[in-house]
């Protein structure tokens, strides 16, 4: 009695542990705020907003074909495999099991970098073929080490015994070896399927572009906040399959609670069970993933020839507003996102994808256009550029010199974030980051060049110091700081801001009105010893195949409402006069933090490239802080 | 039995092509330059104390999420395999389950419990009870580890575990053998297989993690899968990344190998 009680006990601590996290997902996604930080009042309109949401759902179906093709493609293959491996002698045997452990020794990253390096050697276009090929790749050990123990333990004489009675060596497999090993194959199967269904770093290198499974668009939006749609869905499959096994599990076999009924009757219910696990089950999730797979690659087939693909920011635009640009003109918007200047910039300078507009930052737009891969821009196809303040084209001369090629975007500055009742003195420079007091409060930004503005400047060094005894004195001082910072965050400050998780933290200005509206507490300061200002402006790279249709989605964008629609929905500062004197709220417009008297602040700075070696200077530097 | 061999050729050529190709590209790559001469300087780049460290901090923490996966999991797949077989088939789905939500989503999710004023730590304010500051330590992505691949160490462990016929179970009990002389002369030897798949299953994604340490680490504890994955991404340097590679797959067959060895000792015993 006891030992079944501790049992008990025992299997529902795992269970906690197992389902804590997933029962916080699901709680989410009710969640009426579009931060996780923050309880705003129960909802269900995340469940009606994913269906409206293509990419979600296309992401969705792409992830569960591409599942259940490469564990049923790798089940047969690994299956096979170890009945061959079984029967082989001990030498080959081992290297068989050692060829199976090579994938799941590797690295994931190394797996997948390996694979695009061999998928671009033989001039394999990346999409969903090599999506596919990868993770059958992946699966098969999988497959293998889940069959081989089960096979370990068949015994070799049933089968030669079979064989001896007459059976064709197929029959005496599937009437003897099969039904021994089947919990292995069904379990490689799903274990196959489940990790194909969770992968993300080897599809993030196999994949193409315009293609991804909800992986990768999740790993986009992590940056940036994820999206509680994907929470809604998550609720959704998560509810879908446990409704399935609840049925598949209990429904027939109810009655026969009895446990210790005589063997023959226990077995008829148990081969109807079996009967829907096998066959109706993956039937029927077989004929949805189909429909749903034809349902939307039929939308995607509606495209015309009229297209523009653009390469931008994640969540860096109101999505209505790719909407309202398709219906207007008819030209398909293919609509890309990335997370980095430095993962976008090696994707647009190998040329492999066209891209015909993108949004890239101050230093990287210099970069490229040393690097001669932008075209230059037709301004008598974009006469909206006209609304775009003149200070802000005098701005981009640092890194377009003759505003040839470049029109902004967003823009902003770099600056401190704090939450007035966690923090007592007056904040005004970046020495309050150091500050003992604040030990665990402070939120550090992820990036290299992000991190050592701040020190740089608190040094009273330029940002775009190329020094080595400037560089090495603030990484010392990064060092120094390091047991101080709670966590070093990209796009996560604003999320735990919100939620009073820490007191201070280094954040964009447009982060700083979104985290405002949603936490008053909270309070953005350029600190005195200056900063950086930032422009992100759209491009048109040289190899574009559609610079007209650049240019008309350009122009749309410059248009005052929609600038506006898109500020309102991102919250960066735009540098569109004309939408900003549309703004409704008086304090937004008028706001210091959106739109500050440039004359009024203290002395930015705009980030240049600094050239190769210099990148690498940092680079070294960067790792040093973060691995001390 | 002869033919049963070319039911290989499928996986032999399929291994060929997409695994072992692409891999001696890696070893190209760790083995070149830039300018394309041959070097060692991408390997060397282990030595350097920074990437030391990591690997240091990787094998540690990969260590621990390991020992503690089995832990949990052996009396896990124990009681388990003891249940009658309808109840623990779906049981053991319960364990896949968890999978079918992103492991992003839910590895983010213990965000959310585990922060300072997160779901946890304002269920034990509420009892009186001493907050639990674990968030962006080593403990954190142990935590992280255990809970991303627990099911990969019960699921192998399980399956064993059912095969074993209780009959030789009860002929020891028959002759003397107390519960625990039962378990480690009879069910802990037949066992042995899938601890080791579990062990492979386990280990080595915790070894050559890089988002756990990402997203429960706050980015202060970097693994070697972290100083990798900047290789390739951020410095986009391909040859030191492969060179680094190289060094930690070394590791990892080395362990592995020594696993293995233990592995083949047990089998002859067992036959």
């Amino acid at each position: 009695m006891m030992r079944k009680v501790l049992q008990k006990i025992y299997l529902g601590l795992i269970f906690f542990l197992l389902y804590a996290p997933i029962v916080t997902l699901i709680v989410l996604s009710f969640n009426n705020s579009k931060t996780r930080a923050k309880w705003g009042g129960f909802t269900l309109k995340w469940y009606s907003e994913l269906f409206q949401n293509e990419q979600i759902m296309s992401a969705l179906y792409t992830t569960l074909i591409i599942a259940l093709l490469s564990a049923g493609i790798a089940t047969v293959i690994g299956t096979a495999a170890s009945i061959a491996i079984q029967g082989m002698k001990n030498r080959w045997r081992t290297l068989y099991m050692g060829l199976t452990n090579i994938p799941m020794m590797n690295a994931e990253i190394v797996m997948g970098i390996s694979l695009m390096l061999l998928f671009i050697a033989i001039h394999v276009t990346l999409g969903f073929g090599t999506i596919l090929i990868a993770h059958i790749t992946f699966n098969i050990p999988y497959v293998i080490l889940s069959v081989s123990p089960k096979l370990r333990q068949t015994s070799k004489h049933t089968y030669e015994a079979a064989m001896d009675l007459g059976a064709s060596p197929l029959q005496a497999f599937f009437k003897v070896v099969f039904p021994d090993i089947m919990p292995g194959v069904l379990s490689g199967f799903m274990l196959a399927f489940t990790m194909s269904l969770d992968d993300f770093v080897i599809t993030h290198f196999t994949k193409g572009p315009g293609i991804d499974t909800l992986s990768t668009k999740i790993y986009t939006e992590v940056r940036k906040g994820i999206k509680p749609e994907m929470y809604a869905l998550s609720t959704i499959l998560f509810t879908t399959v446990l409704v399935l096994l609840i049925l598949v599990n209990y429904s027939p076999d109810s009655q026969e609670e009895g446990g210790k009924k005589a063997r023959k009757a226990k077995k008829r219910p148990s081969k109807v069970r079996m009967m829907v696990v096998r066959r109706v089950i993956p039937a029927v999730i077989g004929l949805v993933v189909v429909a749903g797979g034809v349902y939307y690659a039929a939308l995607s087939q509606t495209m015309n020839d009229e297209k523009v693909i653009v390469y931008n920011w994640g969540e860096y635009i109101d999505p209505e507003v790719l909407t309202i640009f398709e219906e207007e003109t008819g030209i398909d918007v293919i609509y890309e996102e990335f997370e980095t200047n430095e993962i976008m910039y090696p994707k647009v300078s190998s040329g492999a994808i066209a891209y015909d507009l993108v949004c890239p930052s101050d230093y990287m737009i210099q970069r490229m256009i040393e690097n001669d891969l932008l075209a230059e821009i037709d301004f008598d196809n974009v006469p909206n550029a006209k609304y775009i303040g003149e200070g802000y084209m005098e701005q981009s001369r640092q890194f377009d010199p003759e505003n040839k090629y470049s029109i902004p975007y967003c823009w902003g500055t770099v600056g401190i974030l704090y939450n007035k009742t966690m923090v007592d003195e007056p904040v005004d420079s970046w020495s309050i980051l150091w500050d003992e007091k604040y030990k665990d409060n402070i939120l550090m930004q992820d990036s290299v060049r992000d991190a050592f503005a701040v020190a740089l400047r608190y040094l009273g060094y330029s940002l775009n110091s190329t020094d080595l005894d400037e560089l090495t004195a603030a990484e010392e001082l990064l060092i120094e700081q390091k047991p101080l910072v709670q966590a070093y965050v990209i796009d996560q400050v604003r999320d735990k801001m919100i939620g009073n998780e820490a007191a201070l933290g280094v954040i964009y200005s447009g982060e700083a009105i979104y985290t405002q509206w949603e936490n008053p507490d909270l309070e953005y300061v350029i600190p005195k010893e200056g900063s950086n200002i930032w422009i992100d402006s759209w491009v048109i790279p040289k190899n574009a195949e559609h610079k007209e249709n650049a240019e008309k989605f350009l122009n749309f964008l410059c248009r005052p409402d929609i600038a506006l629609m898109n500020f309102e929905y991102i919250t960066y500062s735009t540098p569109n006069v004309a939408a900003q004197e549309m703004i409704e709220d008086e304090t937004i417009r008028n706001s210091e933090v959106a739109f500050p008297d440039l004359s009024k602040l203290p002395e930015l700075e705009t980030f240049r490239y600094l050239g190769p070696e210099a990148d690498a200077v940092y680079n070294e530097l960067w790792n040093k802080v973060k691995s001390d | 039995m002869k033919n049963k061999r070319y039911l290989a050729g499928p996986y032999l050529f399929w291994s060929v092509s997409f695994v072992v190709i692409p891999l001696l590209v890696i070893v190209y790559y760790a083995f070149t330059s830039d300018e394309g001469g041959f070097t060692l300087v991408n390997l060397a780049e282990i030595t350097t104390p920074e990437n030391l460290k990591a690997l240091g901090i990787s094998l540690l923490l990969s260590f621990v999420s390991t020992v503690v996966c089995l832990l949990l999991a052996y009396p896990l797949a124990m009681i388990l395999s003891s249940k009658n077989m309808n109840q623990s088939s779906f049981i053991v789905l319960i364990f896949i389950l968890p999978m079918w939500m992103n492991f992003l989503l839910r590895t983010m999710a213990w965000q959310t419990l585990l922060e300072k004023t997160g779901v946890i730590n304002s269920v034990l304010n509420f009892l009186h009870l001493p907050s639990l500051e674990i968030i962006n330590t080593p403990y954190a992505i142990v935590l992280g580890m255990v809970y991303n691949f627990l099911p990969f160490m019960v699921l192998p462990i399980y399956n064993v575990l059912i095969k074993i016929d209780k009959d030789v179970v009860n002929a020891a009990r028959d002759l003397g053998a107390n519960p625990v002389q039962t378990f480690l002369k009879i069910t802990l030897p037949l066992s042995v297989p899938g601890v080791i798949s579990g062990i492979t299953m386990v280990f080595v994604p915790a070894l050559t993690t890089f988002v756990i340490s990402d997203l429960l680490g706050g980015g202060k504890i970097l693994l070697i899968g972290n100083v990798i994955e900047q290789s390739f991404k951020q410095n986009s340097n391909w040859h030191v990344g492969s060179g680094l590679s190289l060094v930690l797959m070394v590791f990892i067959i080395a362990s592995m190998a020594l696993v293995a060895k233990y592995d083949k000792g047990e089998e002859g015993s067992m036959l």
